[in-house]
């Protein structure tokens, strides 16, 4: 596949005189998509040697979708080099995923110049971005009134009935966002929570609970269909439109696998970048803060559905890592979403594939709960203290994680539930109805007082992933002179990496191209052995493989040859022939 | 000339008896030639086409993507009332996917009508599916008016024809000295080999003789020998208790690349067919399916094209070999509703009658395990009944319910054909293998009918077709029934018939609301609409109701061979419209007025 032509993007001289004057600092608060031009126009024009920013796709409403590539040097050793790939605002309620990449590539960018370990990284792998798939949807957030909302613009008859988005949203309590409504309904199935009476929990008839409430977004019956904005504008979750475990016919999956322009062109882009090793998505799909589960291989002719047992250490090693640089002690859910980015990458194409949210009401509350510090609690251990712990029975614990989330904002972010505000409503004349609920946004985004804190543990934890691609090093030339112009040739190749090579997933899926060595000799030199030599998987921290060689090389003085791994790099050796009594 | 006597006794003709004596003198050696006016003013017709041709066209042979598209455009100049032309969308090197549309254009609404959507050549070696949908569009405008059953499918029925879905693949099969499995595929490199290089070692022509066969050389531990009875080209296995002659060493090629291996990565290397967003596997999978549904050009212009005619109830695509009318799914365990398996076996069933020597079969169970396939989708995620058709078997040349022996065929190559389609074994250096001999069948054997029997193939299959057409949905709102209840009050009751096999909307368009719910809607100037609801059993007069928006009642489907009946119970008076807005049914009005 070609990607579309690259486009170099140059602002007007005296705009960038003001850009270069305004450095964007910290973040502090959410991008909308000028801003985020801003912050890339930035590092555009400032390291040009260093950031490439080139527009990936245009969405709908026409708003550029960007990918960034960090790294330093010639696009073609770029294009070689082991690479990162993370993606951000695939789901259209990510805003913070945008920031903690932006922000992440800032400070790398500037300690570059710092640093001698920032310079070797840079210049050994390589860094691609897409800070946000989806403008359409996280514009949201800036937009009058703010709507939580994942999907992107295109037109969908969610309530199929012939009729498209023709009942959407409306701001009932003029307070500038969509919240939720309940109102009084014998057909209801609510009652609000006895310990927290903001909160709402499905009555049980089994304990005499009649229900109250009937729970609805916000806003009238723009159809008259007896159904409350069950089909407003948009659209598509672009995090859902992956083939792997595709949803055929949700309302959110759009029409047929990767059918945007916006996802098709992040599928091509890793299509033609195979030199990318791990990938992070950020979104509602977790398999860092819980080890995902794991099973046999996969046959040729039998798909897969759960990761590989013998790629799985790696998923859990890193997860370890995460939930430590997070600060995160117990291992939260893992969450699984029917045609994801992720899933694609790896159970299609065999990559090390993660995907987390960067911050959420659930990791909230986890991280402000002290630490059990020397408890030696590995999240990841199924025999830790904590694990074994077994719940108490008989107690009521329905509710209980909404009441606990409910009790951090109190504390951080009260504005993050909007109080209860009783309105007259049309299409229910004579019943008692209330605007109000969780503020858009809130629950999966930080407040912005946190949000570079949350920025910075990811940017930690983002360059420490960089750090684990494969790498190959030439680690040993052995030439030994038989007879005549014969030698005996060892050239032995490692991986000082941490990822292999390869992952198991990557060799039964055969996504990854085998490493090869070629040596730079005629055929008819070859008394045992090959030209071109595939290698095997070499797994990472000093993993090997070797190849060798019989040659008869009359009259030639070196030969060079070129190892090139897919994932891991490539990198140029020559074997010196040492004539009889030379050392 | 003629010795007839004449019976005028006008000077002229005794001119001419003298002259015609005297040139019979003259030219005693010369002879008398035939020649005159054009074959056709003396040709009649056989049944199946009429003998005056408005476009002429011998069906007896191939046609690359540039004479296909020259017989689409001379039928659309001749017939433009009853075609349309365009492209849907261009191949990987470019070439136009044509679409000629055939329906009478002045005859209700042409976006309207129930829609049936024929393809083929999606494998581009795989011709003759190209050349039975152009004859589709060919036969359909020559018959029109001709004889009335093509006339009711071409008012009733709108028909998208496209012949050729990947013309890369077709122009580089005819066009080149090729086998008869290659072009396949799409045009794109693929590395098959795996070693960094994209199609670096094709099948090569050595001995270019403008094909490519086989290749062997003499090995005392060979397993084949010459066939005694046709040793020019055929081979068979030794026993294994008997000494060999030969082996096989595969297409004719050189190790273009110098990597040890012979034509181990040609042309492309992918399967249009296994592009489709249903059941789409990856490669390791279901080898040929690329990196994810529809990131072809050729597969996402016509997925494009069918998404955008939401009215397409029925599809068919056709391929080759095989003789089979094959029906989903691809896959054991894939969606098929019960009542759409039923309509599409009784079709089938017909089909096999029309295609003698052709099976009905279902494409998991008796063929292949297929994920990702075209007719999948269609039905699946677009709930159109949907066949794929494989065009032409080898039970036909002897007309035998069972496949014929190798030397039966042979002896069909020698008496039948004179010899057309084999290349005898011949010597040839080959730079690894050294001496080897050439020879084998050409590509048009095997997958291709011989001449004289493609126009059957091409008639029988497009007839399935059409018969499969006529199964689909042709509404008629048969009665609209008027009771007064009180002053300005009525209850309406609406007859919609459905007078095909096919309902409105298949069980897998219900379950998954494919396509939106039928509409039956009532208008007018002094008319407000009070209540309306689906008559549930019209004797008993039980009536469910809709719980809002009466004035548009949504129904799931109207049932094929069947009456639905609607309720309106309505306040007013006057001149008012029914309409019935069926996606796959079509769009109909009727007028009627309240006492």
């Amino acid at each position: 596949m070609k990607l579309a032509p690259c486009r170099t993007w140059r602002w007007p001289v005296l705009f960038v005189v003001f850009l270069i004057a305004a450095v964007p600092a910290n973040a502090v608060d959410y991008y909308s998509h000028a801003t985020m031009a801003e912050h890339l126009a930035w590092l555009a024009e400032n390291e040009p040697n260093l950031v490439h920013v080139r527009e990936l796709a245009m969405s709908r409403e026409k708003r550029k979708v960007w990918v960034v590539e960090v790294g330093a040097g010639a696009e073609a050793d770029r294009n070689t080099r082991p690479a990162l790939l993370v993606v951000a605002g695939i789901e259209g309620n990510d805003l913070v995923g945008p920031v903690t990449t932006l922000s992440w590539i800032e400070g790398l960018v500037k300690k570059y110049h710092e640093s001698s370990a920032t310079v070797d990284l840079l210049n050994a792998t390589t860094i691609y971005a897409v800070p946000c798939l989806n403008p359409d949807a996280t514009e949201q957030f800036f937009a009058e009134p703010r709507i939580e909302r994942c999907v992107n613009g295109a037109p969908n008859d969610e309530d199929h009935d012939g009729l498209l988005d023709e009942d959407g949203y409306e701001d009932l309590n003029g307070d500038g966002l969509i919240t939720m409504m309940r109102v009084e309904d014998k057909e209801g199935q609510y009652i609000a929570d006895p310990n927290e009476p903001r909160l709402l929990l499905q009555a049980d008839p089994l304990k005499g609970e009649i229900p109250v409430w009937r729970l609805l977004p916000e806003g009238i019956d723009n159809d008259g269909d007896k159904r409350w904005n069950e089909d407003g504008p948009g659209g598509v979750n672009f995090n859902r439109n992956f083939p792997f475990g595709y949803g055929y016919f949700a309302p959110d999956a759009g029409i047929h696998q990767v059918s945007e322009d916006e996802t098709r062109a992040l599928a091509d882009l890793v299509v033609a970048r195979p030199n990318i090793g791990i990938v992070l998505t950020y979104g509602a799909a977790d398999n860092l803060r819980k080890t995902p589960k794991s099973g046999p291989p996969a046959g040729r002719s039998k798909p897969m559905e759960a990761v590989s047992e013998k790629d799985i250490a790696y998923y859990e090693a890193l997860g370890k890592v995460y939930c430590t640089k997070l600060g995160l002690s117990k291992e939260l859910e893992g969450v699984s979403k029917p045609g994801t980015f992720s899933d694609w990458m790896y159970f299609d194409r065999g990559l090390l594939s993660l995907a987390v949210r960067p911050w959420d009401a659930a990791f909230a509350v986890e991280s402000s709960k002290p630490r059990k510090a020397d408890e030696g609690n590995n999240p990841h251990d199924v025999n830790s203290p904590d694990a074994r712990k077994k719940p108490a029975k008989d107690k009521d614990k329905r509710g209980q994680d909404e009441r606990e989330q409910l009790k951090w904002f109190d504390e951080h972010a009260p504005d993050a539930f909007v109080a209860w505000q009783v309105i007259e409503h049309a299409d229910f004349p004579g019943r008692r109805v209330e605007v109000g609920g969780w503020r858009p946004f809130a629950r999966t985004n930080p407040p912005p007082a946190i949000l570079d804190e949350v920025a910075e543990k990811h940017g930690e934890f983002l360059t420490d992933l960089v750090g684990r691609l494969p790498r190959l090093q030439v680690a040993k030339i052995e030439c030994r002179l038989l007879a005549d112009s014969i030698y005996e040739i060892e050239i032995l190749v490692t991986n000082t990496g941490f990822l292999p090579t390869v992952l198991a997933h990557g060799e039964m899926s055969q996504e990854v191209l085998p490493t090869r060595l070629t040596l730079e000799l005629d055929p008819q030199c070859f008394l045992a052995g090959e030209r071109i030599t595939r290698l095997p998987a070499i797994s990472g921290s000093g993993g090997t493989a070797k190849a060798r060689y019989t040659v008869r090389a009359t009259g030639i003085d070196l030969i060079r040859f070129e190892v090139t791994s897919a994932l891991a790099g490539r990198m140029q050796g020559t074997i010196e022939l040492l004539k009889e009594g030379e050392k | 000339m003629t010795t007839a006597p004449f019976t005028s006794s006008s000077s002229r003709y005794t001119i001419r008896l003298v002259l015609s004596w005297l040139s019979l003198a003259t030219a005693a050696s010369a002879g008398e030639q035939p020649g005159g006016p054009s074959p056709t003013v003396h040709a009649y017709p056989a049944l199946g086409i009429g003998a005056e041709r408005k476009v002429e066209v011998a069906w007896n042979r191939f046609y690359d993507h540039a004479g296909l598209s020259d017989i689409l455009a001379r039928l659309h100049a001749a017939f433009p009332d009853l075609t349309k032309l365009y492209s849907i969308g261009k191949s990987t090197e470019g070439r136009n996917l044509w679409c000629i549309e055939v329906t009478a254009r002045r005859v209700g609404k042409p976006d309207r009508k129930p829609g049936m959507y024929v393809d083929g050549n999606i494998h581009g070696n795989e011709v003759q599916a190209g050349e039975v949908v152009a004859y589709a569009a060919w036969y359909l405008c020559h018959q029109y008016g001709r004889l009335d059953r093509v006339t009711a499918l071409v008012d009733d029925y709108v028909f998208y024809l496209v012949p050729m879905v990947n013309p890369d693949g077709r122009d580089f099969w005819l066009a080149t000295s090729t086998g008869a499995m290659s072009g396949r595929t799409g045009s794109v490199p693929i590395d098959n080999d795996r070693d960094g290089v994209a199609d670096e070692d094709d099948c090569d022509d050595l001995d270019g003789d403008g094909t490519v066969t086989m290749m062997r050389i003499k090995d005392p531990q060979g397993r084949y020998k010459e066939h005694p009875d046709y040793p020019q080209y055929l081979m068979v296995r030794a026993r294994p208790d008997e000494p060999g002659e030969y082996t096989l060493l595969g297409w004719e090629g050189i190790d273009n690349d110098g990597d040890g291996r012979v034509n181990e990565d040609g042309r492309g290397g992918y399967d249009l067919n296994r592009n489709w967003a249903w059941d789409w596997q990856p490669a390791y999978v279901q080898y040929g399916a690329m990196d994810y549904p529809f990131s072809q050009p050729e597969t996402r212009a016509v997925a494009r094209f069918v998404l955008a005619h939401p009215n397409i109830a029925a599809a068919q695509c056709y391929h080759n070999a095989g003789g089979m009318i094959l029906r989903g799914p691809g896959r054991e365990g894939g969606e098929m509703k019960g009542s759409d398996n039923r309509l599409l076996q009784m079709i089938a069933d017909r089909g096999e009658k029309i295609l003698p020597y052709y099976r009905s079969m279902i494409c998991w169970q008796d063929l292949y395990t297929t994920w990702g396939d075209e007719d999948s989708w269609l039905y699946g995620m677009r709930g159109a009944l949907a066949y794929t058709c494989e065009m032409w078997t080898s039970r036909n040349l002897y007309k035998t319910d069972h496949h014929p022996s190798d030397e039966q065929e042979a002896e069909f190559i020698r008496d039948v054909l004179l010899g057309d389609g084999v290349v005898a074994w011949h010597e040839y250096e080959h730079p690894t293998y050294g001496r080897i001999e050439i020879g084998g069948t050409r590509k048009e054997w095997g997958r291709l009918p011989p001449s004289f029997l493609l126009e059957e193939e091409l008639h029988r299959n497009m007839a399935f077709a059409l018969y499969h057409a006529s199964m689909m949905p042709l509404l008629r709102i048969a009665d609209i029934a008027v009771e007064p209840l009180a002053d300005r009050l009525f209850r309406i009751w609406v007859t919609i018939e459905n007078r095909g096999p096919m309902p409105t909307r298949t069980g897998q368009d219900i379950d998954h609301h494919i396509s939106p719910p039928d509409l039956v809607s009532i208008r007018g100037a002094d008319l407000k609409v009070l209540s309306s609801g689906l008559v549930t059993d019209r004797f008993f007069k039980r009536v469910r109701a809709a719980e809002s928006r009466p004035q548009r009642l949504e129904l799931d489907t109207i049932d094929g061979m069947d009456a639905t009946r609607v309720q309106f119970i309505v306040e007013g008076g006057g001149p008012f419209t029914v309409t019935v807005d069926s996606a796959k049914g079509g769009l109909l009005h009727k007028d009627s007025a309240l006492p």
